[in-house]
């Protein structure tokens, strides 16, 4: 545990065990004040279940976390340190007949809105219309601003970003660098590893319900290795593709890519000693750094987008967990 | 404070001026009936009737406004209607939240779960005081339009009695929309309850040796028809009523408190 006792969140073995699935297995962590912390995992890791356990949403089942200094097993404490926590769930329910003005009013009434007339200048919801007539934009960016309208120390998103067109999204990494400029904690899930990578300081790696890595994202990307594209003969290409790190040939006419996780020097002298015509080396796209922590062919950049994993798939999460132990 | 109570209200008043209005519409139009039955030896099609039959529809003197009104707009209505109406809105209330994963948004905020339960029960005494304040000086205005009398202090406590029993009904609603996920299941069991509640006190109150089973529904305990003609009540039912209503809320509010969102 890293987590020293000012931090924001620190998570001591939370478990939740929904009796059919282990969707949390003893997850520890800490987030540091004024980072931007990742949360990854593909949909049915347990993301959504660890931040609805930090809200005390659900109780836990075994372990404990500190939300703001807060025990989370303590409501009244937990309830006090939520004046100063701001929440985009991953599915944002509104009453639907409200207007967008009348939700913030409501939620503004009880936390404070201090910074809402700003916040509606960047992202743009029409407020005075009912909440039923919203684009999934729109709800998003109601959601946004709900969730720092009263300028929070501590700010935790599930999945922000889905529904965002890219416009709004690249808007979106901006605040969220802005915000931690300022002081903001900010806490977010996804699946869609590019963001973290553009936004975050450090990465927490969920999988089946543990947390299999915690790294900044420079490491991340370091440790995983290097996108390789050659273009050369058949018999260069057999030979480059034997080295040991090399990860996931794939061919292509005229040459082969891969990742490659072993001795640079090694690749540069076998290169050297092929004729190559041409040669890309590169950092690897994220989603290929994380089916290295996974060790899957799917990438789960590409999977199910459905934005409420909060149910948790149980099944995945247990087919993975058995697929590892197998 | 009460945020969520002055939020909800607002959002319930509209329904309660819908509410008032249809059964202000109902009451007018039962009272223009007994002016065209007068005259009409109504009771004689009565006699008839099985006494479990004129005890389940609280049918006691037809000849009389009081009598007529207590049949047909409070036992049907109060009784039955808004208790059944309560019961489901009340089944609603977290159970929708839950469904719709609003709760997930409201739980964020810094409100304990006890505050919001309370305060979200609580906005529903908006429909319940106005269908009982409009709808009481409604029905007087008939009554007087119609050229008939009502004795002004049986109506108010026909009406005053009633909030206990529909609070009850409410409270029935409120435990199943704790204690489950989704919002249809919740309304329809708690609809399902005060009826089956309803039918079994008006069905066993003549079998002897078992008619003390009439005495788990809340539908015992309040009954308009006596009040109307003759301002005859048991203060003791209001009192089991408002003891039942308690029970169920504390009931309502331990599980929610323990449950998983």
């Amino acid at each position: 545990m890293s987590g020293e006792p000012g931090s924001p969140i620190v998570a001591d073995g939370l478990t939740k065990d929904f009796g059919s699935v282990l969707a949390n297995d003893d997850v520890s962590f800490a987030v540091n004040e004024g980072e931007v912390f990742g949360f990854l995992g593909p949909n049915g890791a347990g993301k959504s279940t660890t931040i609805r356990l930090l809200l005390g949403l659900l109780k836990p089942t075994a372990g404990t976390a500190r939300v703001l200094g807060a025990d989370i097993r303590d409501e009244a404490a937990l309830t006090a340190a939520k004046r100063r926590i701001g929440y985009l769930p991953a599915h944002l329910g509104f009453s639907e007949a409200a207007t967008g003005a009348a939700v913030l009013d409501y939620h503004g009434a009880m936390k404070g809105d201090s910074r809402r007339e700003e916040l509606l200048e960047l992202f743009t919801p029409p407020i005075a219309r009912p909440i039923r007539e919203y684009s999934t934009g729109n709800r998003r960016m109601l959601g946004l601003v709900q969730a720092f309208m009263h300028d929070p120390d501590l700010v935790i998103m599930d999945e922000p970003t889905a529904g965002l067109d890219p416009l709004k999204q690249e808007a979106f990494n901006e605040f969220v660098r802005a915000e931690r400029d300022r002081g903001t904690t900010v806490f977010f899930s996804s699946h869609v590893l590019s963001e973290v990578r553009r936004v975050c300081d450090r990465v927490g790696i969920l999988r089946a319900g543990s947390l299999v890595e915690l790294e900044t994202v420079d490491a991340l990307l370091h440790r995983s290795g290097k996108h390789v594209r050659v273009h050369a003969s058949d018999a260069a290409v057999a030979e480059i593709t034997a080295l040991g790190g090399v990860v996931g040939p794939e061919r292509f006419g005229g040459g082969v890519q891969f990742v490659y996780a072993g001795d640079l020097d090694a690749l540069l002298d076998a290169l050297a000693a092929h004729d190559v015509r041409d040669v890309e080396i590169g950092e690897p796209p994220i989603e290929d750094v994380f089916a290295h922590y996974y060790g899957s062919e799917e990438s789960p950049a590409r999977g199910d987008r459905e934005a409420s994993d909060r149910r948790e798939n149980g099944p995945s999460a247990v087919d993975e967990r058995e697929a590892d132990s197998a | 404070m009460l945020e969520t109570l002055r939020y909800e209200g607002r959002r319930r008043l509209r329904g309660a001026a819908i509410l008032t209005g249809g059964i202000g519409a109902y009451a007018g139009f039962i009272v223009w009936y007994f002016t065209i039955l007068e005259g009409v030896d109504y009771e004689d099609i009565f006699d008839d009737l099985p006494p479990a039959m004129l005890e389940a529809f609280g049918i006691e003197s037809l000849s009389t406004i009081e009598g007529f009104l207590g049949a047909q707009v409070f036992n049907f209505v109060w009784l039955l209607g808004l208790g059944l109406y309560f019961a489901y809105v009340a089944g609603g209330t977290i159970a929708s939240d839950i469904e719709t994963e609003r709760l997930d948004l409201l739980l964020s905020l810094p409100v304990t779960r006890s505050q919001l339960l309370f305060e979200k029960f609580a906005a529903l005494l908006v429909p319940v005081v106005v269908v009982n304040a409009l709808g009481g000086p409604l029905i007087y205005l008939f009554v007087v339009a119609a050229g008939e009398t009502i004795a002004l202090d049986h109506l108010f406590l026909a009406h005053l009695l009633s909030i206990p029993f529909l609070l009850v009904c409410a409270g029935i609603g409120l435990v199943f929309s704790v204690a489950v996920d989704r919002a249809a299941i919740a309304e329809r069991a708690a609809v399902g309850t005060v009826f089956v509640l309803y039918l079994i006190e008006s069905s066993v109150g003549g079998a002897e040796g078992y008619d003390w089973i009439q005495y788990v529904s809340p539908t015992q305990y309040y009954e308009p028809t006596p009040i109307l003609m003759d301002g005859a009540f048991e203060p003791i039912d209001s009192a089991i009523l408002l003891v039942a209503f308690v029970g169920l809320m504390l009931l309502s509010q331990a599980l929610f408190v323990r449950r998983d969102v």
